[in-house]
C-alpha cells in the first residue's frame, strides 16, 4: 500500500451502491482493513442511479478521480440497474479520453457487501494510480 | 427529380394533413428557410435545391397534436426512424415525403470560399457545380468542396423511411470507413492537445442553446437540465467549466441517439464543432453494440437496453 | 476636437500596444471560421474585414456580472447566529473596444437610456461604460442580413463611437467623435503614431458613401407609429411569420441592443455570489412565474414580444428611438433564417 500520508491528499469521489459496495466499504472498515483516505463516498441506491454526468460534473469541478462501484452483474438489488450502468459507464470511459481527460481517472467496478478485502484492494489501487497521475485541476473559473 | 412532382405530391398530401413542412427562399440568395404550408396557394413558394439544409423533422415532437407532412432528405429520414424507436412520434400522424439527395451546401464553407462577400445570385447545375455571383463576378464552386462533412461521407442519400419518394433512388459510392475518419484522426492527438482543443472551442460558447433547440433528438427542450434551478446542474456563471458542462449534458443525453444530421454544428453562431462529441459516442456504440441510430425500425437505442452478458465490454482492472 | 488623423496599417500593432498600456483592449480575432472579440494579445489574427459574429456588448454589459460576493459566518459561541459578509466587486477596468462596427457602438446608446438615463444610473453598467472607449471601424461592406440604413443608422454612423476609423487602403482615417476619443488620440504615445489625415478625407467620404449605398433597405424608414397594432395583435400573423422559430437564444444573445437579464444567487453552503446574467425572451423560462403560470407560453407570443419591445414599447418610452440597429446578426445566424426586417416590413400599415 502506498504511503499516501506523505503526499498531498487528492479528491476522489466514490459513488457507491447502497446494497453492496457501500456495505463492502463498511465491511472493510469493521474489519479494520487499512485504506487511503482520499476517497469521499456518496451513497446511491444503485449503480444504475449514477448518471454519467455525475462523473463529468465531479471531474470538471475539482475532483481528481471518480470511482463507481455497484453490485456484481446478476446481483443487482433491483435486478437490472447495474446492467444499464455498465453500458453507460463503459460509454463514458471511452468518451473521457476524447475530451482530453485520462480515462484512468475514472474506474467502475463491482464489489459486494461481503467483499471487504476486494474493496480495500480497489480503493487502495485506485488511489495509488491517481497519486501517480497527480491532480487534475480542470476547474476553470474564468473564460478568456 | 422534378420540383413539379414534389409540388404535386405536397398538394395531395396537404388534403390529408394540417401542415406540410418544406423549404422556401430565405432572406438572401444563400439561405433557404423552413416553409409551413397550410393552404394550396402556399405550395408555389416552395423550393428544392442544395440550399435546403435544415432537418425539418426537428419540429415533429412538438407538433403531436397535428397531422404533419414533412419533406426529408436521406439523413433527415434517420430522425424519423429514431423518433419511432423511442416512441416520440406517432407514425400515423406523420406523412414522410422523401427526396433522394446528392448533397447540400454548408453556408459556412461557401462563405469561406468566397471570402465572406455578399452574394447576389446562386445557381446549381446537375453535374454538381455551383455558380455564385458576388460583387458582379461569377465564381464556380464544386458542391463536393462546399458540402458539410456529413455529405462527403454520406451513407444514406435515399431516405430510409418514406410514404412518398420523389425521384430515383440514389446509392452511395462513399466508403463506410470514411464516416468516422475525422474522429479517428482526432484521437491521434495527445490528451493535452485534445483538452486544449475542446477548451478553446467551448470557450466561445454563449449558451444560446441553438444547438440544443435545433437538435431533433433534444426533446426535453424547455425542461432541459441546463436551465433548471432545481436540480442545479449548471449555474449562470459564464466560465469554461459551465460551458463545458453544458456540452457534456448535450452529448451524453444523445449517447447512442444522435442521427448525425449535424444541425447542432450547422446552427452554432460561434462555429463550435458540436457534433463531434456525439459522433465519437456513435462510433463507440457501433463498436460495442453494433448499433447505428436511426437506421432500422425494429431496434432499440443501446442505452435503453442491455445484455446480461455483454460480448464486448470487458471488466476493467486497476 | 483635433482634426482627423491617419494611422498606417503598418503601425496598427504599435497603436494597439500603445493604447493597451493603460487599458484592456478588445479586438476582433479570427478563430477557426468565426470572428470574436478577445483581449488583445499574442498569436492572434485580427480580423477587421467582416463584423464579429458576436458584438462586443459583453465588454460593458457582461454576459454574467458579479454584483457582489458573500460569505455566511457562523458565530462560534452561538452556531445558530449566522452573519453575512458582503464584498462588492473591485473597481472596473479601463477598457477599449477596437474595430467594432457603428451598429455595435449604437447598441450602447440604446442601453444608456435604460441603464443610465431613465431610472438613475445602474452602477455596474455605468462603471464600465464610463471607463470604456469605443474605436469603431466604418463598415467596409455590408454583410448578409444587414439593414442599418433603414433604421436611420449607417455604415459610417458616428453616434455611439468615441473614434471613427475608415479604411482608406494603406491605413485608417481617424475621426475623433467625443472628448474621450479626442483625448485618446492626443495622448503622447498615441499621437506619435498618428499622421495628419487631411489628404485622406475625400477618399474616406467616398468609401463611406459607397458602402452606405450598398446596404439593403427592406423599407425606407420606420417609425413605431407606422406599425399596425391590429396585425401586431393578430395571432395568425405570428403563426405565419415564426412557425419555424426554434426558440433558441441566438438572436437575443448576438443582439447589440438586447439588454434583458436575470439575477441569481450562485452559492455553496458557506459562500456565493449574486450575478446578473443575460436572459433571452425567446426562452420559455423568461416569463415563467413562481405559480407555474406563463404569460408567454408559446414561441409566437415570445417572438411577438421581441418585436414589440424593439419596435413599439421602447420607442414609445424613449423618444421614438427604435431599439434595433440593423446589424443583421439575428438574421444571419438564425438557425432557421427568421428575418426580423421582413417581419417588421410586413407589420407596417398598408396605405
Amino acid at each position: 500500500m502506498p504511503d499516501v500520508a506523505l503526499q498531498q491528499e487528492l479528491r476522489i469521489i466514490g459513488f457507491l451502491c447502497n446494497w453492496c459496495s457501500y456495505g463492502g466499504a463498511d465491511t472493510a472498515g469493521v474489519s479494520r482493513f487499512k485504506q487511503p483516505t482520499d476517497l469521499r463516498i456518496i451513497r446511491v441506491p444503485c449503480s444504475g442511479r449514477v448518471d454519467p454526468l455525475f462523473v463529468v460534473k465531479a471531474l470538471l469541478n475539482g475532483a481528481d478521480g471518480v470511482l463507481v462501484s455497484g453490485c456484481h452483474p446478476r446481483d443487482c438489488h433491483y435486478s437490472d440497474g447495474n446492467f444499464y450502468a455498465r453500458r453507460r459507464l463503459e460509454m463514458l470511459k471511452r468518451l473521457l479520453p476524447f475530451l482530453g481527460i485520462d480515462d484512468r481517472r475514472f474506474h467502475y467496478t463491482w464489489v459486494s457487501a461481503s467483499e471487504g478485502a476486494r474493496w480495500q484492494e480497489t480503493v487502495t489501487n485506485f488511489t495509488k494510480r491517481l497519486h501517480e497521475l497527480g491532480p487534475l485541476q480542470l476547474k476553470k473559473e474564468v473564460s478568456s | 427529380m422534378s420540383i413539379e412532382a414534389l409540388k404535386e405530391t405536397i398538394g395531395k398530401v396537404l388534403k390529408d394533413v394540417d401542415v406540410v413542412i418544406a423549404y422556401k427562399e430565405g432572406f438572401d440568395a444563400l439561405h433557404s428557410t423552413p416553409h409551413f404550408i397550410t393552404s394550396p396557394e402556399q405550395i408555389d413558394k416552395m423550393i428544392w435545391n442544395p440550399l435546403c439544409v435544415h432537418n425539418l423533422t426537428t419540429y415533429l415532437p412538438s407538433m403531436k397534436n397535428k397531422k404533419v407532412g414533412v419533406v426529408v432528405k436521406g439523413c433527415d429520414s434517420r430522425t424519423i426512424i429514431q423518433f419511432i424507436q423511442e416512441g416520440l412520434i406517432e407514425r400515423g400522424k406523420v406523412v414522410v415525403i422523401g427526396i433522394p439527395c446528392k448533397g447540400v451546401i454548408s453556408v459556412a464553407k461557401v462563405l469561406k470560399a468566397i471570402d465572406h462577400k455578399p452574394i447576389e445570385n446562386i445557381s446549381f447545375s446537375d453535374n454538381g457545380d455551383i455558380t455564385i455571383t458576388s460583387e458582379g463576378e461569377k465564381k464556380v464552386l464544386s458542391l463536393n468542396d462546399v458540402s458539410p462533412d456529413k455529405c462527403t461521407t454520406c451513407q444514406y442519400p435515399t431516405p430510409l423511411i418514406y410514404d412518398h419518394l420523389i425521384g430515383e433512388e440514389i446509392k452511395t459510392e462513399k466508403p463506410a470507413e470514411s464516416v468516422y475518419g475525422d474522429i479517428r484522426e482526432f484521437e491521434k492527438l495527445s490528451l493535452e492537445e485534445r483538452l486544449k482543443y475542446w477548451q478553446g472551442e467551448f470557450d466561445r460558447c454563449i449558451r444560446c442553446y441553438a444547438c440544443r433547440n435545433a437538435c431533433p433528438m433534444c426533446v426535453c427542450q424547455d425542461s432541459c437540465i441546463a436551465e433548471t434551478r432545481d436540480p442545479h446542474w449548471i449555474s449562470q456563471r459564464l466560465n469554461l467549466t459551465e460551458k463545458f458542462m453544458f456540452h457534456m449534458i448535450h452529448a451524453l443525453h444523445l449517447a447512442g441517439r444522435c442521427v448525425e444530421c449535424g444541425e447542432c454544428e450547422r446552427v452554432c453562431p460561434m462555429g463550435i464543432p458540436v457534433n463531434k462529441l456525439k459522433r465519437k459516442i456513435n462510433l463507440d456504440m457501433k463498436e460495442l453494440f453494433d448499433y447505428e441510430p436511426g437506421v432500422k425500425l425494429d431496434e432499440k437505442p443501446p442505452m435503453f437496453v442491455f445484455n446480461v452478458e455483454e460480448a464486448k465490454i470487458k471488466e476493467h482492472k486497476i | 476636437m483635433a482634426p482627423a488623423g491617419f494611422l498606417s496599417k503598418k503601425r496598427m500593432e504599435d497603436f494597439l500596444k500603445e493604447i493597451g498600456k493603460d487599458a484592456l483592449v478588445h479586438v476582433p480575432v479570427l478563430e477557426g471560421n468565426v470572428v470574436v472579440f478577445r483581449p488583445y494579445g499574442q498569436n492572434q489574427t485580427i480580423n477587421l474585414e467582416r463584423p464579429a459574429n458576436a458584438p462586443p456588448k459583453a465588454v460593458i454589459f457582461p454576459q454574467s456580472d458579479t454584483f457582489f460576493t458573500f460569505r455566511f459566518i457562523k458565530d462560534p459561541q452561538d452556531p445558530k447566529k449566522v452573519s453575512v459578509e458582503i464584498n462588492p466587486p473591485s473597481d472596473f477596468p479601463e477598457a477599449i473596444i477596437f474595430g467594432c462596427r457603428p451598429c455595435d457602438a449604437k447598441g450602447f446608446k440604446i442601453y444608456d437610456k435604460v441603464y443610465i438615463e431613465a431610472n438613475g444610473p445602474d452602477p455596474y453598467y455605468m462603471g464600465r461604460r464610463e471607463k470604456t472607449t469605443i474605436i469603431t471601424l466604418a463598415c467596409p461592406a455590408p454583410s448578409a442580413g444587414c439593414f442599418c440604413t433603414a433604421l436611420g443608422g449607417g455604415p459610417a454612423e458616428k453616434d455611439g463611437s468615441d473614434i471613427l476609423m475608415t479604411d482608406v487602403g494603406e491605413g485608417f482615417y481617424l475621426e475623433p467623435v467625443t472628448e474621450k476619443g479626442d483625448k485618446l488620440l492626443k495622448a503622447q504615445g498615441v499621437a506619435q503614431l498618428i499622421e495628419d489625415g487631411a489628404k485622406y478625407g475625400q477618399e474616406a467620404t467616398k468609401r463611406q458613401k459607397d458602402t452606405h449605398d450598398s446596404v439593403k433597405k427592406p423599407f425606407e424608414s420606420i417609425n413605431y407609429r407606422d406599425l399596425s397594432r391590429d396585425l401586431f395583435d393578430d395571432d395568425r400573423f405570428w403563426e405565419e411569420m415564426v412557425s419555424k422559430c426554434i426558440s433558441c437564444g441566438a438572436c437575443t444573445y448576438l443582439c447589440p441592443t438586447c439588454y434583458c437579464f436575470n439575477i441569481t444567487d450562485e452559492k455553496t453552503l458557506e459562500q456565493g455570489e449574486r450575478l446578473r446574467s443575460w436572459d433571452s425572451c425567446m426562452f420559455k423560462h423568461f416569463t415563467l412565474e413562481a405559480s407555474g403560470h406563463n404569460p408567454r407560453p408559446t414561441k409566437f407570443k415570445r417572438y411577438k414580444n421581441r418585436i414589440g419591445h424593439k419596435f413599439l414599447w421602447y420607442p414609445e418610452k424613449y423618444e421614438e428611438i427604435i431599439a434595433c440597429c440593423g446589424c443583421g446578426r439575428c438574421i444571419r445566424y438564425c438557425p432557421v433564417s427568421v428575418d426580423i426586417s421582413e417581419i417588421v416590413s410586413n407589420l407596417r400599415k398598408t396605405e
